[in-house]
Formats: structure tokens, sequence, C-alpha cells
């Protein structure tokens, strides 16, 4: 009775094993210089929780629209012809965005993955990058570590980096009068590099930094904090926060005061949408680094009309960073004829770049960073603002060389 | 209306394991339940399956206390990622096979496990799972602040997964799939195990009515502190592996959202059904895969309202659905046969 | 010494808001035996629902006071009636679970509404600016907060003491068996309870509204802090709710001041000393502890 059931048990499980053996074999190769025949574009990303708006759906829409750029300069002569853009949600959770680019990789066909905020799901899907031996052009997530200690052959990072957002902010600054500091910081990993960065900037350029205060995350209260760093009398006030907290700390640093006083705030992360959703009133003459911003010049004011008229709304920069990453991986792709992806690096490496985002852009050899020109901005006062999303006054250009680290300090080895 | 115990046990009725009743049954179930966790990986992409077998041990785990002792912990995700954590930084830093780290990280879970339960235990039901909650905010906050061990936001990347040199096993998440199965089909069995002890019996027993068990002479207290290290245990095995198969650990498994889920899997599934945590899992974590690729956005919203639904309509979850339907049917053919 | 006194107000001031919302957590618990997960996510939609009545009808902070609070009692009302009531009777874990799925979708559903980045609010004028309290500088509307918030729990606690209605409530919370055997039937006020509560968090979201981020994820973080200051003032205790909520933003602002990164630390230390040392909490009934 026994061991006939147990042998069916077990002959059962054979079946099943080798049904799944002959399925589970490789994929076969094409043969051609396009595996599968076309070109897929995976925007990964996060469509439903807390980068929604600053980038989420909208940087799909910007991808497809670099697609349709791209078809339309080059018609017949594309090299491929098939180019599909998908789209992926993290959820925020970079377990799900590790899954997810693996699969992407392996099943999807993906032969480049775009976007992907969070800092660690961005370097899990880097790690993934290396292994599957494909592209990934991060745009959204800022940390250093991408092009430093973990970077990899097959991974750039685009947009920007908490460097470019500390030196920028932290040395125009100073150099402009604000030369006594006190910098309120999230006690974490970001906000700890950020303050850590900035205190290099600002010493540098020839201020001080009287204090630097921790704070615990999520906070919700930060009168304590500012009444802290209000009492050393500080022309400058930084502050690392991001997202409800930056909100949370505005808010009461608005009511605090301080600002009657002459204090100024300099926020270390911001985006223009969080401008938007708040209302200039609230960030009113706040100073911040936008590496990019719709209303700087004609071009970008030109490719801002087209993604208004595509989404509703004026793009941030993580938006046009996408559009750019996506666009300048076509024209790679259309230069090596293949969408091999060793072949597809050695193109963009060392690529000196001008599009609607990328300023004297170059795609760094050395360490993948993509350095550009970025802008310090002020927000405006309300009656100052001409039309919607007319928030940001350009204070000054912050030169490419000088607001990326150099390609030597960066820690970055290529080797496999 | 301040009950300070469950007067009530979670689902109505007292477990009878359906396999005390018929062997064979519990043979074939037995036999169904292998071939599908070894047929899993042909089926579903290789780390998603792993993500359901872990995640099917951590509901399993969490069981223990919500089903057979009466607890609902809110706080597992302490015990899931601070494992993950300890995991993937024995892995790190000496190298050694996945299964001894993996063995570390649940050891640092059940260690964690001990003053946290001796503090919530003291105060049990609705209370307990407040407790628990903040407790593991408390970790979450830890871990979050000491980015110079845990990564902080950016996580501990690139965790290595050595297996004995075995190369398939180490790159190849198909055979790592298969080399990580049987920890957690033990982790499985000790459950079943527990709960069918004479330990698990006076678990049982605290649940229904801790006062008669005091009565008894059993330490209500003892037993119940017991129960949650072991359960923070296998929580702590399940924690080790997942973050092994991600090569990664973040912070999500530390926050509060993770432990939701985890009640969600075996609310879904049954409680006190034991398995039906596995069903639970499976379920939710296809679910959270489909909709990533999807174009709907919100997962919340569907994971919020099937637990309002199961809450109001299903409280026996999928499994304990099943199980009744099917004893309902035999005691209908034994009273006719009769 | 300037500063210290400025930390205790700062402290009270944060302390309203919990103490108002845990005082609603009480008394849904005392009647109704159930935890209101949800109370975090109900606080969210009180600072919202202010947002966008201020976005849409131009309706001030003074008006949202009143009206939001009433809104919210009406939806609490709805929600109590369609979806809580059919678990009372069972393990209060059932309700637990539910609230704790209507959080979830609540957040969605804003998150999917206004978006994730928050929403506006402006302070009416009166509220803008500071005062110099004897050397103490503060702003205008936190001391109002504090004010505000002292005032309904004296109004709430009147009407516990003065009011049939309110002792009836009050002897079923903190006495539950004499309530029951005296004969006192509960059982009618139940679901204006639990508006009644719903009605608190809301009005502890309309306070914060000018102050904090009105994002979806606001509530979620302060239901947990909520959690632990109902455990330290004792779920059945009325008293306890509102003097734990003050002590646990005392708490929270000398944290800050002195050792800033442990400040939430410390309020979950705190909820375990409370627990090993008094298990019902400070002021819950120690007999009523298994």
């Amino acid at each position: 009775m026994m061991s006939k059931r147990i042998w069916a048990g077990a002959s059962a499980m054979t079946v099943v094993l080798l049904l799944g053996a002959c399925g589970g074999g490789g994929p076969g190769g094409s043969g051609g210089a396009f595996s599968g025949d076309k070109l897929v574009l995976a925007v990964l990303n996060d469509q439903s929780g807390v980068y929604k708006d600053a980038s989420g759906p909208n940087s799909v829409k910007a991808v497809k629209m670099a697609v349709a750029d791209y078809q339309k300069k080059y018609g017949d002569k594309a090299v491929v012809k098939k180019i599909e853009v998908t789209s992926t949600d993290h959820q925020n959770k970079p377990d799900i965005a590790n899954t997810k680019a693996s699969e992407l990789y392996e099943r999807g066909g993906a032969d480049v993955i775009l976007d992907v905020p969070t800092s660690s799901a961005a370097l899990a899907v880097a790690n993934q990058a290396k292994t599957h031996k494909k592209l990934f052009l991060d745009v959204s997530a800022a940390t250093t570590a991408l092009t430093g200690a973990q970077c990899n052959k097959y991974t750039f990072q685009w947009a920007y980096n908490t460097y470019l957002l500390a030196t920028g902010t932290g040395t125009t600054v100073t150099q402009s009068g604000g030369k006594k500091w006190n910098i309120i910081f999230p006690d974490y990993e970001f906000g700890q590099n950020m303050t850590k960065s900035f205190t290099t900037a600002i010493t540098k350029a020839g201020g001080t930094v009287q204090g630097t205060i921790p704070t615990p995350f999520p906070n919700e209260n930060f009168a304590t904090f500012l009444t802290k760093a209000g009492s050393t009398n500080p022309d400058v006030i930084g502050t690392m926060h991001a997202g409800g907290d930056l909100i949370n700390l505005v808010k009461q640093f608005n009511e605090s005061g301080l600002k009657e006083k002459g204090v100024e705030l300099a926020v270390g992360l911001m985006v223009i949408n969080d401008i938007h959703s708040l209302g200039v009133e609230q960030f009113a003459g706040t100073l911040f680094t936008d590496p990019w911003y719709w209303n700087m010049d004609a071009e970008a004011r030109a490719w801002a009309d087209r993604f208004l008229a595509e989404t509703g709304n004026r793009p941030s920069f993580e938006h046009a960073g996408n559009y750019s990453a996506a666009l300048q991986y076509l024209e790679a792709v259309q230069e090596a004829g293949t969408d091999d992806a060793d072949a597809v690096v050695a193109k963009l490496e060392g690529k000196k770049v001008n599009d609607v985002f990328l300023r004297n852009g170059e795609i760094r050899a050395k360490d993948h960073s993509v350095v550009h020109d970025a802008n310090l901005a002020r927000v405006k006062k309300p009656a100052d603002v001409k039309e919607p999303w007319d928030y940001e006054e350009i204070v000054t250009k912050i030169p490419a060389a000088k607001g990326f680290p150099p390609a030597e300090a960066s820690g970055c080895s290529m080797k496999p | 209306m301040t009950q300070s115990a469950i007067t009530e046990a979670p689902v109505a009725g007292p477990d009878v394991p359906v396999a005390r009743r018929s062997p064979r049954l519990r043979w074939i179930l037995l036999a169904v339940g292998l071939v599908a966790a070894l047929a899993l990986p042909w089926f579903v992409y290789p780390p998603v399956a792993m993500d359901i077998v872990a995640m099917a041990l951590f509901a399993i785990a969490l069981d223990i206390l919500l089903g057979y002792t009466g607890l609902l912990s809110f706080g597992h995700a302490a015990f899931w990622g601070s494992s993950a954590y300890v995991t993937a930084l024995i892995a790190t830093h000496y190298g050694v096979p996945f299964p001894v780290a993996v063995l570390g990280g649940a050891v640092f879970a059940m260690i964690l496990a001990l003053p946290i339960g001796y503090v919530s235990v003291r105060r049990s039901g609705i209370y307990f799972a407040m407790v628990t909650l903040a407790f593991a905010q408390m970790v979450y906050f830890i871990g979050y602040q000491w980015s110079d061990l845990t990564g902080g936001e950016n996580g501990l990347q690139g965790v290595p997964r050595s297996f004995f040199g075995i190369e398939l096993v180490e790159t190849e998440s198909f055979y790592f799939y298969y080399a990580a199965l049987p920890i957690l089909l033990f982790g499985m069995w000790a459950a079943w195990r527990i709960v069918h002890s004479p330990f698990g019996r006076v678990l049982v027993s605290i649940r229904d009515n801790s006062q008669r068990a005091r009565a008894l002479g059993y330490e209500v207290e003892k037993y119940k502190v017991i129960a949650f290290v072991l359960s923070a245990g296998l929580t702590g095995l399940a924690g080790g592996v997942f973050a092994i198969s991600h090569g990664f650990v973040a912070l999500t498994e530390l926050h509060w959202t993770t432990s939701g889920d985890v009640v969600l899997m075996t609310v879904l599934g049954g409680i006190g059904t034991l398995w039906g945590g596995a069903v639970g899992a499976f379920l939710t974590v296809m679910l959270a895969d489909y909709l990533a690729s999807s174009g709907f956005h919100g997962i919340d919203l569907v994971t919020g309202s099937v637990f309002v639904i199961v809450v109001l309509l299903f409280r026996r979850g999928v499994w304990g659905t099943v199980r009744h339907r099917w004893m309902v049917h035999r005691q209908r053919r034994l009273s006719s046969r009769r | 010494m300037s500063a210290v006194l400025q930390y205790v107000v700062q402290g009270l001031a944060a302390g309203s808001f919990y103490a108002l919302a845990a005082l609603g957590l009480a008394v849904i618990f005392g009647v109704l035996g159930v935890v209101n997960f949800a109370h975090g996510a109900f606080y969210m939609l009180g600072a919202v629902t202010a947002a966008v009545l201020l976005d849409t009808l131009d309706l001030p902070l003074w008006w949202s006071l009143l009206v939001v609070p009433v809104l919210m009692f009406v939806f609490g009302v709805v929600i109590e009636r369609l979806l809580v009531q059919w678990l009372l009777r069972l393990d209060p874990l059932y309700n637990l679970l539910l609230t704790f799925g209507l959080t979830l979708v609540f957040v969605e559903l804003v998150k999917q509404r206004y978006g994730v980045s928050g929403l506006p609010y402006r302070l009416p004028g009166g509220l803008q600016g500071r005062v110099d309290l004897a050397g103490v500088v503060l702003p205008r509307y936190q001391l109002f907060v504090l004010l505000f918030s002292v005032a309904v729990c004296v109004l709430v606690w009147l009407l516990m003491t003065r009011t049939r209605v309110g002792m009836i409530v009050r002897a079923s919370t903190e006495k539950p068996e004499l309530a029951r055997a005296l004969g006192i039937n509960v059982g009618r006020w139940v679901t204006p309870v639990f508006g009644f509560g719903v009605a608190l968090a809301g009005l502890a979201g309309v306070l914060a509204a000018p102050f904090r981020a009105i994002t979806a994820d606001m509530g979620n973080n302060f239901a947990i802090i909520l959690f632990a200051v109902v455990v330290i003032g004792g779920l059945g205790s009325i008293v306890g709710a509102v003097v734990a909520g003050f002590l646990v933003g005392l708490v929270e602002a000398f944290g800050q001041a002195y050792a800033p990164t442990f400040a939430q630390i410390l309020i979950f230390v705190l909820m375990a000393l409370v627990i090993l040392v008094r298990p019902a909490g400070l002021f819950g009934r120690q007999e009523a502890t298994a």
C-alpha cells in the first residue's frame, strides 16, 4: 500500500522534473546584430510611491519621446526598426527592483534599464547589470557609490549625485556671502554623506560650519532643532531632508522667525514637483541645486513644451534626464550597429554630448559618471511667478568641472 | 470590554489536524506539497519562487504565534530583517557557505526575540500587537541610523552566495533554489513538529483559556516567550535565505509594512492552519510580482481590500475554508454510513 | 533656562497632537473594545480634508476646525455601520486587522488622488508670527495649538463627567464590569462613540495641517507612536491617554534637544519601562492585566 503510494508520488515528481527540464532550456539566440531582432528599453521606477511625481509614469513618456525622436531622425537608416519601451513599477521596494531587473534582463529581453530611483534599489540593479552584462543608465538615484566603490562597466549615472548637490549649493552660497552655516540633517546614510560633502565645500570656499544637527527619521517636529540651529546666529541654515520631512522643516522654518532675521535656507535635494505641490509661497527664497530647469533656455523650454503637451505637466530634471539617457543610448546603438552591450558601452565611454538635458556633457570613461553643467536656483516669490511652473530663478551656472568630483577621486575601479 | 486575554480562539472551533484523522490524506498532501515546492521554479521565475517559499516559512512561523498561541505579532519584520542583515554580514565577512550564515542569522533573531518577547508577553491580545509593532519600529530606527554596519538606506550590497565552490548554485538562481529549499523545508517541518508536540498543545490551551492553563500549573508567560523565540528563529531562517537569494539587504526588510505583509499572508491563508501561510505567501508574492509590470499602480489598494474582505467574509482563510469544507463533507459521509 | 522653557512648550505643543488623537483612540477602545489601527489614517484624512477645503472653497483654518471634525464624525459613523460593527462580537484582533486593511486603502486612495508630494496649506494671518513670553520666543501658532487642544481635552472631560452620556461612556471605558453589573446599556452609543473618536483624530489632523507635511503617509509613523502613547497611559484610561500624549511630546522634545538621534527610540524605551513596571500603563487598572 504504502510503498505504492510513495512510488506514485516519486514518479509524478520525476515527470514534472523532466517536463521542466525540457521547458527550462535557455532562450535561443537569434543570431542577428540585435537579440530578438528588437531593442527593448525598460524603465524601472517608482510608479506609486514617494518618487512617483518627480519621475514615475511621466519618465516612461519621456523615454518614448526619445524613441520617437530617434526614429524621426534616422528614418529608414535606423539600424533597428523595432523598439519597445516597457514600464515596471518597483513599488519603491529594493527587493522587487532586484528581482524585476534580473527578470527583465534574462527573460524580458531588456537591452537597457533606465531610471531606478532609491539608492538601495539602484545599487541592486547595478549588480544585476554587472552579472548579466547588460546596460543600466541610472537617472534618479543620488548615491555616489554608483560611480564610486560599487561602479561597474555596464552602469552609468546620468543626471546628478550627492556631490553635485553639495558642492553646487555649498560652494556657491558661501562665495556669495553666506559664510556661517548650520546644517540640519536626517541621521542616515544620505544625510550623513551630504553633510560631509557640504562641510568640505563650505570650508573650501572660505566659510565655516558652526554646527551639524542630526535628526531622527521620519520626523515631524523640527521646532527644537530649528531653535538650536538659530541660536548661533548663522547666515545660512542648510537642510539635507527630502520629501515629507523637508516640507515639515520648511513649514516650521517659516514659522520660526529665522527668515525675518535674515537667515537663508539652503536645501540639499529638492525637485520642482516639491515646489509645485506645496506652492512657491512656502519655499520662496530657498536656494538649491537643480541639475536642469525646464525654463533655463530656449532649447530646454521647447522640449518642455512638447512634454507639457504629452503629459500636462512641466518636466522635472529627472524626466529630462531619462529622455537624454534614452536618446544617447539609441545614438550609441546606431553608431555601434548592434545592441551588444560591450559595443554600446565602448561608443558611450568618453563621448562629449550636448542635448536637451546635457550641457557641456561628458560621459566619463573612468567612472561612468555623466557630468554636465548644472544650476544654482532660488525659488521665486509668488509675485514674480508669471505662468504655471514658473518657480525658479537661476542664480548661477555650476560648471561641470566644479559640480562633479574629479574622476580620479571617485574610487571607482571597472575591473570585473 | 477590556479583554486582557483572547477569550475566543481566532478561528472558530478547536484545531483538529486533518492528518490525525486520516494518515492517508496526510501522505498525499505531503507529496503534493513537496512536488509543488520542487516544481515551482519551472513555472515561476526562480528568484520569485525563492521569495514565495521564504515568505511561506515566514508566514508559517508567524502562525505558530497567531494561530496556536493567540498572539498577533505586528513586529516580526524585526526578526526577518535583523536575521537578513546578520546573515549578509556573516556571508560577506567570513565567506562561509550560505547555510552557515543563515543559521547565524536565525540564532541572532532568537537572541533578539528573547528580551522583546519577555517584555511583550506581559501584555496579551491587542496590547501585544501594539507593543511588538513599537519594538520593531525601534529596531528599524537602529538599522537606519547604524549605517556603518547596515549601509543605511543604500543597504548591504553584493552579498556573496558561497556554497562549497559549486558554481552553478553560486551563480544560477535556479540551482540556488534547490540548495536553499531544504533549509526552508526543515523550518516548516520544525514548525509542524512544534505545534503537534505536547508543547504545542499547551500553547493551544493557553490560547483558549490562559487562566485555566495557569490553574493547571503551566507557567503561561514562559511558554509564550519560548513560542515567541522559536517563531523568531524560524522567521530568521526565512529572512536569511531571502537575503542570500537577493544578494543584498535593504531597510524595507525591517519596515513595519513587512510585518503587515506577513500578517496578511497568514490571515489570507487561514489563521491556525499552519500550511495556510504557504498558500497566502504564494498568492501575495505572485500578486505583487504581477502588479509590478501590469500597469496598475496601487498595490496597497489591492492588499488593503483583500484584508478587509478576508476579515469580513472569509475569516477561515483560503486553506482554512478548503479544510473546513472537506471536513464537513467527510463528517456527513461518516454519519450517513452509520 | 529660556531654552529649557522653550523645549517644554515645544514638547507640549507636539504632545497636543498625540493627546487629542490618543483620546479618540482611548474612547473607541473603551466602548467598542477595538484598537483602531486606522487612527493615523484618520488623522491624515483630517489634514487632507482641511487642505482640500482651503484649496477648493477657500475655507480658512477656523472653519476647518469646526467642519472637518463633523465630516470625520459622519465618515466614522459610516465606517462603523458598514464594516466595524460586524466584527464587534469576535476577537478584537479581527477589527485590528480590518482597520489595518482600511489604512492601506485610505493611504493609497489619497496617493492616487492627490499625488505623493504633499498638499499646500497656509496659515490665517492672525496666527502667523511669534509671541514673546518672558524671554521665551514662540511661534504664535504653536501656542495656539497647545491652548486649543488643552481646551478640547477639558471640554471632553466635562462632557465625560457632567453629562449622562459621558458618564455612561466613561463608566464602560474605565470600569466595564461594574457598568455591566449596573445594567448600563452602552450598545446604542457604540456608533456615535466611534464617530467621536474618529472626529478627534481628524481634528488633530486639521491642527497639524499648517505645521506639518500633508502627505498620504503622514499618519503612518504617527499611528505607531500613538500606540506607544496609549500603552504608556493605559488603554482603558481617558486621563492616561491625554497625560501620556503630552508626556511623549516632552520626551520627544528633550530627546531631540539632548540626544537627537535617539529621540524616537526614547519613546519606545519609555514604553518598555512602563510595561515592565506597571504593565497596565500609568493610569490603567493594574488588576486588569493577565
